[in-house]
């Protein structure tokens, strides 16, 4: 018989399902039943308080967000558990390929991507239009993990080791600043950090990395856009501009002190309603759920999106293979910097930078990603026990 | 050869797909494959502890988010929510109005801002039988409405789509009158500036909403949307609007990009007068280029230049260091480093203090910054407040660019002498101005309103006094002196015994002070002999004319100015002027306080009466 009394228990979270099967031989039924429906739940929930916002947004009405967001959520939504249901193992065969496509898109758009607000981001595939930057959050993590998986445990104290995965970061990270799009630039390399962090790189690699980091900023500032720059001084003063630069956080500051403990009730948002808030239904909608309901509201969310977080680091602990723990520690922690960069931005406590609050702003490449990444997370609950050698061959 | 390969080929050689049981799971496939090392287990086991890191990591930055949550909703206006009126109010197709912000006026009860009440049209759209034909009927009442909106509003689906905001009680009327079912008309309220932009920078602007959002209207908004009683300020209307005129004339005339100037009564503290050119009309700022709604008399903070010398000046004689007699060798310039301190107008011999007053020597004021020490220097600034923003009622103040203690250079020292290296506001440098000419007591400028005429000024306060009553003296006839027969003759405007002291400042640009752009500046007090009223004009980058020669200095652009105000504004505060006999009467005991053989023989009263 396999051996099932291998099957570990160490950091098998509380709300975990235990199921005493052969990890190698799940069946398709076997692993429909390991799904954990907690994290699904979470999921529709947050997927639903977006789609209600964008109704509010919208004016009470499914055009010309709500419905499109609603259809886009339920395809992704089956997609999420189609790829939830796939092995482990071949994400691991497929983590360097994927990464190689998305890098040849992130050269095609630099190429010949067509031109929106100011920056080269999408390929327009005629049906729909990917944003490779996007992907290449989630196929980033993958190439990592699977590097670090294949690494020997003495290995990762050599500098000459951290060169390829520090070049596979720096790659896509090089191309997105081309774009130019700082914020997803500064998030990929935040995920990376957690990954290589994970993967027991050395502290002191990590405190060099900083120092370098900071003595290289005024270099950085001298390259940044003029845009760029005009965020960063209205991060620190919006005041100083209230008309222009600073007008978008000025507003969404009001709107959010204008919420209140507990809101103005649902369609009821003077500032979310009247058009004073550019981008309410993308990146500003924080700023409409805050002032409709309240701090209340507000706390309410973010404590769903802790929830998210915690069976994510609840999966990474309880993993048994190395590349599945690494990948879902970069997944969360791609979604919590989403959630932290997006809240941080409505709340004046981080510069404007383009990024979407997870599953609830209106937009499709994101939510995609998103529901890809959580798809992954699934997966890799579901194949928690399958244990995979250094070269990926699954041993039992 | 294990542990040399971060990139295993070998993995494109296994059986492929390789997830079957068959090929992997099956019994003794540990055998034909390496079993799991050590090194993974430890592996696993390092990225397990290593998550405590990122999860604690993680949640200590999502407390940080949510306390920062808290501080901006928490601490926002509740009632808010309460007291707006509703717009989606489907209940009652006509609502009594309620103009509900109360009212800004002067201190004489002149109206600057008011609440109109007004309404807005909304529609129905449920209610609405015909959408298509809506926007016909419409317009014979509303011709300047866009149609397609109005029928976007009505298909919309929407319980209260807005078409038009600030509907007169007229229009509601007669759009009642058409009697369309879904046709809803809500209360509005709209705010007036009666009084234009004459303060504009001063009572700022509301924005669609009536949320106030610069100004006195941001600044008292919340006491302004519940209460009812007027709020009044400290300006009188009459003041800045002869102000107003003064300044825009100036401009005009020199060709300047623009310029502030305020009045304050020194008395109180009260501000008679705050105007800021560029302006622009609160009830049309949308028009308005940013460089109009940008405050130059509270916001802006600039070099002052020679003003500064009257800081220097009381500072100095204050230290016990320097006596008004004293001499200082201003006849060659002095190096800072690889800079050169000149003076505008070079001395033909050792000036004494007055004299570095009146000819405004930069040498002259270095040096006797130099004698009294950088410590007490920036101690004596600080005293004054110089390296804070002003307490005033409005949200654009500006905080001064002063170097921080451990920057305090000797350069430090002697530029700030004479008012560079170090930016401040006018009504900053109005209220250090005015603390030392009032025998040092401190000025708390305001622009609401005193409760009493006189009583709120600092004596009631007990605080300690920056400079002794005879310094004070001193200064003011050094600075009568510079009006009388020095750098700012066109100040002077007889019988208000104006004393006062010019500045002409290089303005920097890139790195470089340049020659061709200066502020000029004069800041002026009256009557010298117990200063009541203080009036500071800037001016921004003045052209000269051929009338001024060429020149565009404080002399002949703001002291003129000031002369102008004062002139003007001197009835208007119930100060009649004086006679020739009892002004001349009045200097000589001013100037008899700078001891003997300081005053020079040509600007002495005795001498002055004669010519």
């Amino acid at each position: 018989m396999h051996n099932q009394g291998e099957m570990g228990f160490r950091g098998q979270a509380f709300f975990m399902p235990v199921l005493l099967i052969s990890a190698e031989h799940l069946t398709l039924a076997d692993k429909v039943r390991l799904v954990n429906w907690g994290l699904v739940v979470l999921i529709v929930a947050l997927g639903g308080i977006g789609i209600g916002l964008l109704y509010s947004a919208g004016g009470e009405s499914w055009r010309p967000w709500a419905g499109p967001q609603g259809v886009r959520f339920l395809v992704g939504l089956v997609g999420m558990l189609a790829l939830a249901l796939v092995d482990v193992r071949i994400w691991l065969r497929l983590a360097y390929p994927l990464y190689g496509v998305m890098m040849g898109m992130l050269v095609l758009v630099e190429v010949m991507g067509h031109i929106g607000m100011g920056a080269q981001r999408w390929i327009d595939l005629g049906v729909f239009v990917i944003q490779p930057s996007e992907l290449m959050k989630i196929t980033l993590v993958l190439a990592l993990a699977r590097y670090f998986h294949g690494l020997e445990d003495e290995e990762i104290g050599r500098l000459s080791r951290l060169v390829p995965p520090v070049l596979m970061v720096l790659a896509p990270v090089g191309l997105v600043l081309l774009q130019p799009n700082l914020g997803t630039s500064l998030l990929l390399i935040l995920t990376s950090a957690a990954l290589f962090w994970g993967a027991g790189v050395r502290v002191w690699v990590f405190l060099v990395a900083l120092g370098l980091g900071l003595v290289s900023l005024p270099v950085a500032w001298h390259h940044l856009h003029d845009y760029q720059k005009a965020r960063l001084m209205t991060f620190v003063n919006p005041e100083a501009d209230p008309l222009g630069a600073g007008y978008n956080i000025l507003q969404s500051k009001i709107a959010l002190g204008s919420g209140g403990l507990f809101g103005r009730g649902f369609g009821q948002g003077t500032q979310s309603q009247l058009q004073f808030l550019p981008e309410k239904h993308t990146d500003f909608i924080f700023v409409v759920l805050a002032e409709e309901w309240g701090l209340v509201g507000a706390v309410a969310l973010l404590l769903l999106y802790a929830g998210l977080l915690a069976y994510g680091f609840a999966i990474a602990l309880s993993c048994r293979n190395l590349f599945g723990r690494l990948a879902a520690l970069g997944l969360t922690a791609t979604f919590f910097l989403y959630v932290l960069a997006n809240v941080g931005m409505v709340s004046g406590l981080l510069p404007v930078v383009g990024i979407p609050l997870p599953l609830v702003s209106y937009g499709g490449t994101a939510m995609m990603t998103l529901l890809l990444g959580c798809g992954l997370l699934l997966g890799i609950s579901i194949h928690r026990d399958v244990r995979i050698s250094r070269t990926g061959i699954s041993t039992s | 050869m294990r542990g040399l390969r971060p990139f295993p080929r070998r993995s494109s050689r296994l059986p492929f797909p390789f997830l079957t049981p068959r090929d992997v799971g099956a019994p003794g496939a540990e055998t034909s494959v390496r079993a799991v090392p050590d090194s993974l287990e430890h592996s696993l086991a390092l990225a397990q502890q290593r998550l405590a890191v990122p999860i604690v990591g993680f949640l200590l930055l999502f407390l940080v988010v949510v306390g920062r949550l808290g501080i901006l909703m928490g601490s926002g206006p509740f009632s808010e929510a309460a007291v707006a009126p509703t717009v989606s109010s489907s209940d009652a197709p006509y609502l009594a109005p309620v103009a509900s912000r109360a009212d800004i006026v002067d201190r004489r009860g002149e109206v600057i801002a008011t609440s109109l009440p007004l309404f807005s049209l909304c529609v129905d759209s449920p209610k609405v039988l015909e959408p298509s034909t809506l926007a016909a009927h419409l317009r014979p009442v509303l011709p300047d409405l866009d149609p397609v909106r109005v029928t976007e509003a009505a298909k919309s689906g929407k319980r209260c789509a807005l078409v038009r905001r600030r509907l007169t009680p007229r229009q509601a009327y007669e759009v009642n009158s058409l009697g369309i079912v879904g046709l809803e008309i809500v209360p509005d309220e709209a705010r007036s500036y009666p009084a234009g932009p004459l303060a504009a920078h001063v009572v700022g602007y509301t924005d669609t909403d009536n949320r106030g959002i610069a100004g006195i209207e941001r600044e008292f908004d919340s006491s302004l949307s519940h209460s009812s009683q007027p709020l009044v300020l400290s300006l009188d209307l009459r003041v800045q609007a002869l102000t107003h005129q003064a300044l825009a004339d100036t401009i005009t005339t020199f060709h300047a990009l623009g310029g502030a100037s305020v009045v304050m009564d020194l008395a109180t503290g009260e501000i008679l007068a705050l105007v800021s050119l560029p302006d622009f009309d609160p009830q049309n700022r949308e028009n308005a280029p940013p460089e109009a709604l940008f405050n130059r008399a509270t916001l802006g903070v600039y070099e002052m230049g020679s003003t500064f010398k009257v800081i220097t000046t009381a500072m100095a004689l204050d230290s016990g260091l320097v006596k008004p007699r004293d001499t200082f060798d201003t006849l060659s310039p002095l190096w800072v480093g690889s800079k050169q301190i000149r003076d505008f107008h070079p001395a033909t011999h050792r000036l004494n203090v007055a004299e570095i007053m009146m000819e405004s020597s930069n040498i002259g004021a270095a040096l006797m910054a130099d004698r009294v020490g950088g410590a007490r220097q920036r101690a004596f600034f600080e005293a004054l407040d110089l390296d804070k923003p002003v307490l005033l009622e409005t949200p654009e103040r500006g905080r001064p660019l002063m170097p921080s203690a451990k920057d305090w250079r000797e350069s430090t020292v002697l530029t700030t002498a004479f008012g560079h290296g170090i930016a401040v506001s006018a009504v900053r440098l109005a209220t250090a101005v005015g603390t030392l000419v009032r025998d040092g007591e401190p000025v708390h400028p305001t622009l609401l309103k005193r409760a009493t005429s006189s009583g709120a000024g600092s004596a009631e306060r007990d605080e300690p006094r920056l400079v002794s009553p005879r310094v004070s003296a001193q200064v003011r006839a050094m600075m009568r002196l510079v009006v009388r027969s020095g750098t700012a003759r066109k100040a002077d405007v007889p019988g208000y015994l104006v004393a006062g002291k010019t500045g002409t400042a290089d303005k920097v640009e890139g790195h470089e002070y340049t020659k061709d752009a200066r502020l000029s500046s004069f800041i002026g007090v009256f009557p010298a002999p117990k200063p009541r009223y203080l009036v500071i004009v800037l001016v921004d980058e003045p052209k000269g004319t051929m009338e001024t020669h060429g020149q565009a200095t404080g002399g002949w652009t703001a002291a003129q100015t000031v002369g102008s105000i004062i002139e003007h504004m001197g009835p208007l505060v119930g100060l009649s002027p004086q006679t020739p006999e009892e002004s001349a009467r009045a200097d000589a005991v001013l100037l008899g306080s700078l001891g003997p053989g300081v005053v020079p023989a040509e600007a002495s009263v005795s001498s002055r009466e004669g010519r």
